[in-house]
């Protein structure tokens, strides 16, 4: 095999752009929202599911998945867990500050491809982050999709994040939300249990469902046992992974599971895809 | 194909040659028993009747460290870090040590072409040169012959007094031109360099026992002597995974964003925030690692992305042989599949 390279235009792959904090909003003891405004306001461009290289100069560079649907306009949203150094510096960010952004990276949810379709979204813990941004994206284009039918599932009530919207959606007719807790406090009136207990109840017209699922590796195994004992078809679920990716552009090899590079084949994949994956879950 | 032939006592006036076109790297000695790619200064140092270099040409195109930005804390700019251009002319790079190189190419476009890579190894000329396999090399086995021109400009094959000199291309042509210790070829008969180490299946067999290697014992095996150290993955010649880090200098104002060597043997490798990882035992990463280089790329490319050099094997710090792993996986698949007795003794763990 020989390429001729001086025939391939290469490009800049490792530069970020320079973007603005324009608001900030703590969730709970350990997430915060912030929005960021890319110069001249320019848009994202990116899908539902995909992620960004945040970049802190000092402490490196984190993917974080985008939070905001790309129906907004002129700014995009993350939600992020402090974790690690970069998170922790990035959450004493305040409005006004600036951060580098690199990407959208990876695939996201195939939405043109789940038009006229039933979505149910499963989305635990934080998993329900980049899932805000495909259910923000069936709203604001309500009348292209079937049913949205959402179920989130976190350790307790104090760990659900986007409260205003959650009781939007909780009011919304045109929504069907479900939410559970692990462990309750002795305010909560919902659910307690893990996600799947929400599973079994569903009546789900099949084959025309198509299923997001974002959560914790240890959720994925059960969700999938749930949703096969509705008899949801494989090629109708959609999975997102959490992988260390560095660079976003399938070089550097952090992210790689068997032939695959979670940056530019993942962070979703549908289901069958996924099942050939052996590390993957 | 153009052949001449060049008295070993004018090597010294060729390379001055050379250097006259572009900075000419080349093989020197190291130490007491290695070998090192250099910067040719003094052309009466280098040396072309080498083993292998502990690392490959690889090293000039995706160097061991390089800055990818510059940064300033104080006012959140950053600037991109400068790539010389220059014309490199490397001498005395094995066949297989070549078929890296294409190989990067490939990896380095695939996607998105990375520039810094580009811009390196844009210009780049290659004189190839003969080998006599040791007990390491096995590149036969992934087809890969000593005097496989493929990649070159100009190849030197060896003989006793000198070499013959062979124009692969345009490239080389302009290269020797206006050199007069060039002689009219002699009729040499061609060095059969016989290899001592080969792989039990040829390259062309070997995606059958990849797929049923997964579940191999092979990998639990070579585990228990495994240390993880990563040394395979450094002096890989078609390794290229890398870290970034963000460095500051005394000033804690400003500072570097770099990229570096990184191997999928170190532990580290697959951990993401928050602690998991998701590559945690030996097996696992020994088992990754080998996949990469027969498997992952391959069955996209077809060729093994392998080119056995031996170095893997040859600097393992704990004794492990990637050939004997590849040999026990046909093994294993002969045994399990194709129902014959295991006929090689197994990695042994007492052995070292």
């Amino acid at each position: 095999m020989s390429i001729a390279i001086s025939e391939v235009k290469s490009q800049e792959l490792y530069c970020p752009e320079i973007a603005e904090i324009t608001a900030v909003k703590r969730f709970t003891e350990k997430e915060k929202w912030f929005e960021i405004k890319l110069p001249n306001s320019r848009s994202l461009g990116h899908l539902p599911g995909q992620f960004v290289q945040v970049s802190l100069f000092g402490a490196g560079e984190a993917p974080i998945s985008v939070t905001s649907s790309p129906t907004k306009k002129g700014s995009f949203e993350l939600c992020v867990r402090e974790v690690g150094m970069l998170t922790k510096l990035l959450h004493k960010l305040e409005v006004g500050s600036t951060i580098g952004i690199r990407g959208p990276f990876g695939t996201g949810f195939d939405v043109e491809n789940f038009k006229g379709k039933d979505i149910l979204i499963v989305g635990g813990g934080i998993g329900i982050v980049p899932l805000r941004s495909l259910i923000n994206y069936v709203i604001d284009n309500r009348k292209d999709y079937g049913r949205l039918i959402i179920l989130y599932g976190a350790k307790n009530p104090n760990e659900l994040l986007f409260p205003d919207e959650l009781k939007q959606w909780e009011k919304s007719k045109d929504i069907e939300y479900h939410v559970t807790v692990d462990q309750g406090t002795p305010e909560w009136q919902g659910n307690t249990g893990v996600i799947t207990t929400l599973i079994p109840g569903l009546n789900l017209d099949l084959p025309n469902t198509i299923t997001a699922v974002v959560g914790p590796p240890i959720m994925y195994k059960f969700v999938l046992m749930s949703l096969n004992t509705k008899q949801i078809p494989e090629e109708n679920i959609y999975l997102s992974l959490e992988r260390r990716m560095k660079c976003g552009v399938g070089k550097c090899g952090h992210c790689q599971i068997n032939h695959s590079y979670v940056c530019q084949d993942g962070p979703v994949y549908n289901y069958p895809e996924l099942k050939k994956l052996q590390e993957a879950i | 194909m153009k052949k001449y032939r060049l008295n070993k006592k004018h090597l010294p006036s060729f390379i001055d040659h050379l250097k006259g076109q572009g900075t000419v790297f080349a093989p020197h000695k190291k130490g007491d028993a290695s070998f090192s790619f250099g910067k040719v200064e003094d052309p009466n140092s280098v040396i072309l009747n080498y083993n292998r270099t502990l690392n490959s040409v690889k090293k000039y195109f995706l160097p061991p460290r390089e800055q990818l930005l510059s940064f300033s804390k104080e006012d959140n700019s950053f600037q991109k870090g400068l790539i010389e251009e220059e014309k490199k002319i490397f001498l005395g790079v094995h066949s297989y040590d070549m078929k890296a190189v294409l190989k990067l190419d490939y990896n380095f476009t695939q996607g998105n072409p990375e520039e810094n890579y580009l811009l390196r190894r844009e210009n780049s000329f290659f004189i190839g040169v003969s080998f006599n396999p040791d007990e390491f090399h096995f590149s036969q086995s992934v087809g890969i012959p000593v005097n496989d021109t493929d990649g070159f400009d100009v190849y030197l094959e060896q003989n006793t007094d000198g070499y013959t000199v062979k124009i692969i291309n345009d490239k080389g042509e302009k290269l020797i031109g206006g050199y007069n210790e060039l002689s009219k070829a002699k009729d040499t008969s061609s060095n059969h360099a016989k290899f001592q180490n080969k792989l039990k299946y040829n390259y062309i067999r070997l995606p059958e026992v990849f797929e049923h290697s997964w579940n191999a014992e092979v990998w639990e095996e070579v585990a228990k002597n495994c240390v993880g150290c990563g040394t395979c993955n450094l002096v890989c010649p078609t390794c290229y995974c890398f870290d970034v880090e963000d460095n500051f200098d005394l000033s804690l104002q400003s500072g570097t964003r770099d990229r570096s060597w990184d191997g999928c043997m170190l532990n580290s490798f697959a951990v993401v925030a928050g602690g998991e990882n998701f590559r945690e035992t030996l097996a696992e990463r020994q088992r990754h690692r080998i996949h990469r280089k027969f498997k992952y790329i391959s069955d996209i490319t077809g060729e093994p992305w392998c080119v056995a050099c031996g170095r893997c094997t040859a600097y393992c710090t704990a004794g492990i042989s990637i050939v004997e792993i590849v040999n026990q996986l046909c093994d294993e698949y002969e045994h399990k599949y194709l129902n014959r007795p295991m006929e090689q003794p197994r990695l042994n763990a007492e052995r070292l």
